[in-house]
This record gives structure tokens, C-alpha cells and sequence, in this order.
């Protein structure tokens, strides 16, 4: 739940990157951090196990400024992918204001994409709440890697098997050379400060 | 009318203020690098799970590996270069999942060489034919040593004399690996209750910074 002050006119809103292990959420955050850095002013701060994969989670706070004076607060989280942190995935998930759903856009991770996506709403049941009501958007991670003769997923594939019925915008990206990223990103505050916007008029 | 007018421009507002805040111009602060570039998103993963086993070899990580060699193999199958890397790290990683710390202590070695070389040819584009068929010829001729090795470790240890069996009323002083006493099951408890009370801690202490102020 959005964290909204109207005596201080400051607002404060939760994004997790969600989606399969390795798809790419961890990356998305570092660029972001790296990038922009000298601008958003902020720290990211994660925790890894001693092999570098996200053990609890990521996290990228930074101010947006005032916005039709609002101060508006963002909070980036990714989840870990691995399927036996489910727990962990479960209490990032807890006050989500919108959701970016990273999905491996390799062919070899179709059924994972689906795995994470079922997982996702299972969770955000246990909370109470649906992708039908919540914003989110999808992006389709490692379209870099056709050039390489790897193979990979069409887009028609990805949005059948995974935003067919919600219709979400979506965002062919690459998350290391940071192709999307930021339009991603943007979508995604844009959809979720909108969303809260019955409780600032 | 008035509702709809300031929603307007509050989602104006905010649209232009983070076009501003994520303008990509490449301005100083960016040193955003193509890391590794073209190879490094299937070798990252590969690279940072070598490392882990370098460190520490835990069942998870030995798991993770062969499951990235297989999916490498399936990412690269026009490569038979890069095929042949794979199917030698491949192997070292069953040879690792058998042994675990008993395996030779030159194997790690070799799984980091063998590695450094795939990652160098895959992020070398310009590198020709000639060049990466030798580096992959020695890094064959080192498996193949590594192999003799072991072989002759293995025949050292069969040559060595057998201790007598203990006697069916003397317990063994060792227990067999897959024994399991009350003190090791009591050890292994307090263990990952010490892991569970410190990752909660650090959890507890991320949760802090989430709480509004």
C-alpha cells in the first residue's frame, strides 16, 4: 500500500521486479543505479549469497522530487528468483504498489516465465490482492542475445503465453546494455502513481 | 472537470520530471560498459557459479552449474568450439558432483582456466579460428593430464593396504558419511538455527529502511 501523507504531501510507492531466477531483475536495478546515479542521489542496497545471486533482495530508494507539490518517494525491489526462496518473495511483496514482471525472453526458460508469472499471482493472492486490480507491466529480458544465434522466444510467444489475458504494456529489453530499461521504469511509476491518485484529489 | 484537470497535470508533471531524471545523455556518472559485452549474459551466470564453487562446493551450487552447462550447450549448438569448452567443463562439474571435496585439487584449477578460455573467445569476436582451436587444444591437453592424474591417484589407493574390518561389537570410530549420530544431527540443528537467526537479522535491519518515516 502506497504510503501517502496529504499533510506533507509526500508519497511514497513500492515497485518489485518480479519474474523467473536469472531473467534479469538484479540487472535492471544496476543500470538504473549506475546510470543515474549522479542524479537520483541514492545507494542500492542487496544482499547475495557468496555465489552473487539475489538471496533476499535488492533495493533502490530515490526521490523523484516534487511533482504538483507532491515529493514523491520511489522504491525499487527485486525479488530472488530461485524457487525454493518463495518466503522471501512473499514478504518483498507485502505493501506492492506495481509490479515490473521480468521475463527471460531465452527459449529455453518458456516454462519458467509461466512457473514465475502463476507464482507471482499466488502470492499476491495470499495478500489479498490480483494482477487484474494492481499496475504492472512486463518486459521481456536478453533481446540482445538473438544476435548471437542464441534462440529465443518470439514476442508473440512471450505475450501469449504470458500477457494474453491482461493485455499489459510490455517492453522488449535488454537489461545489460540497458536497452528499455528506463522506459520500463517510467511506465511503471507513471501507472502506479496514477493509480493511487483517488486518495491525492 | 476540476479532478479530471488536476490529474492531468499531475500525470504531466510527473512525466516530465522523470524524462528529466532519466534522460539518457550520457552525461558524467555513466560508466555503463558493455561488460564483457555480446558474451556476458549466459557466461555471467556460468562465471559467477565457478566462483561460488571455488569458494565453497555445496550440491546447489555443482546443480546450478551442470544445469547452466546444459543450457549453454543448448545456446551455443552451432559453436563446436565453445561445444567442446562446455562438454569439458561438463564433465569437470560431474567429476566435481561425484567427488565433492575429495575431488584432485588440480581440477579447480583447471575449471577456472578451462573457463577463462571460453569467456575469452566468446567475447573475442575478432579472435580467428586458429587461435581459439589452440587454446582450446591446450586446454584439452590439461584435461587430459588432470584424467591420468586421477587415474593415478585411484590406483595408488587401491594399491594401499587394506585395514582389517572392525569387528561387528567395536563401533566405528569415524561414522560413515551417510551415518547420522545424535551430536552431528544436534550440531547440524544449532547450525541453521545460527543461519536462520542471522539472515533474519539482516532482514529485519533491510525492513527498517522500508518503513516510512
Amino acid at each position: 500500500m502506497a504510503f501517502v501523507n496529504l499533510k506533507n504531501k509526500l508519497i511514497q510507492v513500492k515497485i518489485v521486479y518480479y519474474g523467473p531466477g536469472r531473467g534479469g531483475k538484479t540487472t535492471n536495478l544496476e543500470y538504473i543505479n549506475r546510470k543515474f546515479q549522479h542524479r537520483i542521489n541514492s545507494e542500492m542496497v542487496t544482499v547475495k549469497t557468496h555465489g552473487d545471486r539475489t538471496l533476499f533482495f535488492d533495493f533502490l530508494p530515490f526521490d523523484v522530487g516534487l511533482v504538483n507539490g507532491y515529493q514523491i518517494k520511489i522504491q525499487l525491489y527485486t525479488v530472488p528468483g530461485q524457487v525454493k526462496y518463495d518466503a522471501t518473495r512473499r514478504l518483498v511483496l507485502r505493501g506492492v504498489d506495481g509490479i515490473v514482471f521480468v521475463a527471460d525472453g531465452m527459449l529455453v526458460r518458456r516454462e519458467t516465465n509461466i512457473q514465475s508469472l502463476r507464482n507471482l499471482q499466488e502470492n499476491l493472492a495470499s495478500y489479498k490482492k490480483g494482477l487484474r486490480t494492481l499496475p504492472w507491466v512486463l518486459q521481456y529480458n536478453k533481446m540482445d542475445l538473438r544476435e548471437q544465434g542464441i534462440p529465443m522466444m518470439p514476442i508473440e510467444m512471450l505475450e501469449q503465453d504470458l500477457n494474453q489475458e491482461s493485455h499489459r504494456p510490455y517492453f522488449p529489453a535488454s537489461a545489460l546494455e540497458g536497452t528499455n530499461v528506463v522506459a520500463t521504469l517510467k511506465k511503471i511509476i507513471t501507472l502506479t502513481i496514477a493509480s493511487i491518485r483517488k486518495e491525492l484529489l | 472537470v476540476i479532478k479530471s484537470s488536476k490529474l492531468d497535470t499531475l500525470t504531466s508533471e510527473l512525466e516530465n520530471r522523470l524524462d528529466e531524471l532519466f534522460r539518457e545523455d550520457g552525461q558524467p556518472g555513466e560508466p555503463l560498459q558493455h561488460r564483457d559485452a555480446r558474451s556476458s549474459q549466459p557466461l555471467a551466470e556460468l562465471k559467477k557459479i565457478v566462483l561460488s564453487i571455488d569458494w565453497e562446493i555445496t550440491p546447489e551450487a555443482v546443480e546450478s552449474f551442470l544445469a547452466q552447462i546444459r543450457l549453454l550447450r543448448e545456446a551455443y549448438p552451432a559453436d563446436k568450439i565453445v561445444t567442446m569448452f562446455l562438454q569439458i567443463l561438463g564433465s569437470l562439474g560431474q567429476y566435481i558432483k561425484s567427488n565433492r571435496s575429495k575431488a584432485h585439487p588440480s581440477t579447480f584449477s583447471l575449471l577456472n582456466s578451462v573457463f577463462a578460455r571460453l569467456e575469452e573467445i566468446t567475447s573475442s569476436p575478432k579472435m580467428s579460428e586458429l587461435e581459439k582451436r589452440k587454446l582450446l587444444q591446450m586446454e584439452m591437453t590439461a584435461y587430459q593430464q588432470l584424467r591420468e592424474k586421477i587415474s593415478q591417484r585411484r590406483a595408488a589407493d587401491e594399491a594401499r593396504p587394506v585395514p582389517p574390518a572392525p569387528t561387528a561389537a567395536k563401533p566405528p570410530a569415524i561414522p560413515a558419511a551417510s551415518e547420522v549420530t545424535a551430536p552431528m544431527l544436534a550440531q547440524a540443528v544449532a547450525e541453521l538455527k545460527e543461519f536462520f537467526r542471522s539472515e533474519m537479522a539482516v532482514l529485519r535491519r533491510q525492513l527498517k529502511i522500508d518503513a516510512p518515516q
